[in-house]
């Protein structure tokens, strides 16, 4: 599973704050401990970027660069702050992210061609969200067929389903079912294409201290399901372990609850019932409250 | 070849509930089938309850229409609620408005004397409901449950902000439950969850929060359907809980309920009517014509 190491974003206060005195330390600091904690990738999310939108581009990706040899993510909303940030990126950076709307298609789209880097689709389109898994694969081939037409092929695009809060009343286990199966089936859809999630929207809304396990045994149940790669927290060492291969067992213990399989919670350590009872969760197979590790 | 109607049959049961006390008392839930599929494997052993609506205070915004049936006892909750039993109602449903610090803050010992001497004065089980102050509701509830000890009302509503205190007051004394969350499923589960920890679930009645047709009906509708669908065809023991729709004043609160009477029936009738298909175990309405209008519709084969 290919990490992209999520720390670096303007929604935190801090680094907001950072970016705007250009405050080296926090940047550098942040990039060299998701680096050693194994990332493959670092995110640089700058949001929408209102002004000297190329100047703090240019100084952020150089910042990170010199503490880091990992490729860069540039995570941004906003064209012009896209192509200097991937201008002036050393190694093959990552787009992120391109859609299916007129404006990511003919603004978006052609950068990763022209600067020949990878790049993240997600299957939003003019319309908004499509809900099911059909819509989302139809949006999805509209979106990479027109990237094919600019001349960029299949194993340099990510497909993103986009992950929703789980938590969201009535629907949001339904979206979490949803993204499980876009995953499992894309590879035959769309031979060659790669994948990616913003992982932590599975857990937005939930209390802070259960978001990580909610997290956790979300992305061991995609990369089941085939998923390439995602945004998310290298910080977090139990997911890191999960992932690099660390604890096969309690992924087994998730892959069986995946597969409906009688599972003795008496037998598990309390770490364990909470990995069976978070997937039951996630695969929709009971009904979803904050409580959930409580019943 | 024969055509044969398949049949479903689930594991889920909705816990059956008693409330009231010897021959004043009633069941409720108990079905293994979803609502109305009697073509199915199981059964229904409690068809859906009515009971009729009572406040501790001479309602101030009802229309005449709706004053009508009661006016020589409206201001009198003992009177009123023997009268109630004039309609052929399951139970009666007292709501405590006057100890809500926005209408007149009345004492919590007022309220609970109230509910005792309502409930010593009917034949069939009373359910009490609080103002709904999350703070009052604390004082007002625990003091009812005092005073009415051991005669298993039906008392609410229990609010995720509140559980831990009415809930033990409830339990301490002897009644039953009435759950409540603001229309939404996963919330609803967690109060559950929560309350269940030392809550008997056998003894906890769900309230979604109905809303009345034009209003919102639609997501009342959809969120019993769905508890219901969850108890029974999942399993989910924090949704197999009887389901009590508490929809009348929300009906007479409407314009076109207000506007004229026929209408006012016909709103709350078809409020009642929908959230029974739903699943509600148990419906409190404003307007006896209503439970008679529901009654002959129920008959009609």
């Amino acid at each position: 599973m290919v990490i992209i190491g999520e720390n670096i974003h303007v929604i935190a206060q801090a680094i907001s704050t950072a970016i705007r005195e250009k405050n080296a330390k926090i940047i550098q600091d942040l990039a060299k401990e998701q680096t050693e904690a194994g990332a493959d990738y670092i995110d640089l999310n700058v949001g929408p970027m209102k002004k000297d939108t190329e100047e703090i581009m240019q100084w952020l990706v150089s910042t990170v660069q010199e503490v880091t040899d990992l490729p860069l993510s540039i995570d941004t909303m906003n064209p012009v702050a896209m192509e200097a940030g991937l201008k002036a990126c050393q190694k093959r950076p990552l787009l992120n992210s391109a859609s299916g709307k007129t404006s990511s298609k003919e603004q978006m789209l052609p950068l990763a061609q022209k600067y020949n880097c990878d790049v993240v689709i997600s299957v939003m389109t003019d319309k908004g969200m499509p809900p099911e898994v059909d819509s989302k694969i139809e949006s999805i081939m509209d979106t990479v067929a027109h990237a094919n037409e600019l001349g960029i092929p299949n194993e340099d695009i990510w497909v993103d389903p986009i992950i929703l809060p789980v938590s969201t009343a009535g629907e949001g286990q339904r979206f979490a079912v949803v993204c499980l199966e876009f995953i499992k089936i894309l590879e035959d859809v769309l031979p060659g294409v790669k994948s990616t999630v913003g992982l932590s929207n599975v857990s937005n809304g939930v209390p802070n201290e259960l978001r990580p396990l909610l997290n956790r045994v979300y992305l061991v149940m995609l990369g089941r399901n085939g998923l390439y790669s995602a945004i998310a927290d290298p910080l977090d060492k139990e997911l890191m372990s999960l992932v690099k291969g660390e604890m096969p067992n309690d992924v087994e213990l998730i892959y069986k609850t995946m597969d409906g399989e009688d599972i003795d919670l008496s037998a598990l350590s309390q770490k364990q019932v909470e990995y069976v009872k978070t997937a039951k969760v996630l695969m929709g197979a009971n009904l979803y409250s904050d409580a959930w590790l409580e019943s | 070849m024969e055509y044969k109607a398949p049949v479903e049959a689930y594991t889920g049961v909705v816990r059956e509930i008693t409330i009231g006390k010897g021959n004043k008392s009633l069941k409720i839930g108990g079905e293994n089938i979803l609502p109305l599929h009697f073509f199915d494997e199981g059964s229904n052993p409690n068809p859906a309850k009515f009971a009729l609506e009572i406040l501790d205070m001479k309602p101030e915004d009802w229309p005449a229409h709706a004053v009508e049936p009661f006016k020589d006892v409206i201001s009198d909750p003992i009177s009123w609620a023997k009268k109630c039993q004039g309609f052929a109602v399951d139970a009666v449903s007292l709501f405590l408005v006057s100890t809500d610090p926005a209408v007149k803050n009345a004492p919590a010992d007022k309220a609970a004397a109230l509910a005792k001497e309502v409930g010593e004065a009917i034949d069939v089980p009373l359910i009490v409901y609080g103002s709904g102050d999350e703070k009052k509701d604390v004082e007002v509830l625990s003091k009812v449950a005092e005073a009415c000890d051991g005669m298993n009302l039906l008392i609410g509503p229990v609010l995720k902000e509140n559980y831990e205190a009415v809930g033990k007051a409830i339990l301490d004394h002897g009644h039953t439950a009435i759950a409540q969350s603001p229309l939404d499923i996963n919330l609803l589960k967690e109060l559950n969850v929560k309350l269940s920890k030392f809550f008997p679930p056998d003894r906890i009645v769900i309230d979604p929060l109905s809303s009345a047709l034009g209003y919102g009906m639609e997501y009342s509708y959809s969120l019993i359907e769905r508890v219901k669908q969850i108890g029974i065809m999942t399993k989910d023991s924090m949704t197999m809980m009887p389901i009590i729709a508490n929809l009348g004043a929300e009906c007479w609160k409407t314009k076109q309920a207000k506007e004229n009477k026929e209408q006012g029936l016909l709103w709350e009738g078809i409020t009642a009517l929908s959230l029974l298909l739903a699943g509600a175990n148990i419906l409190v309405l404003r307007h006896p014509e209503t439970l008679s209008l529901i009654k002959e519709t129920m008959e009609v084969k």
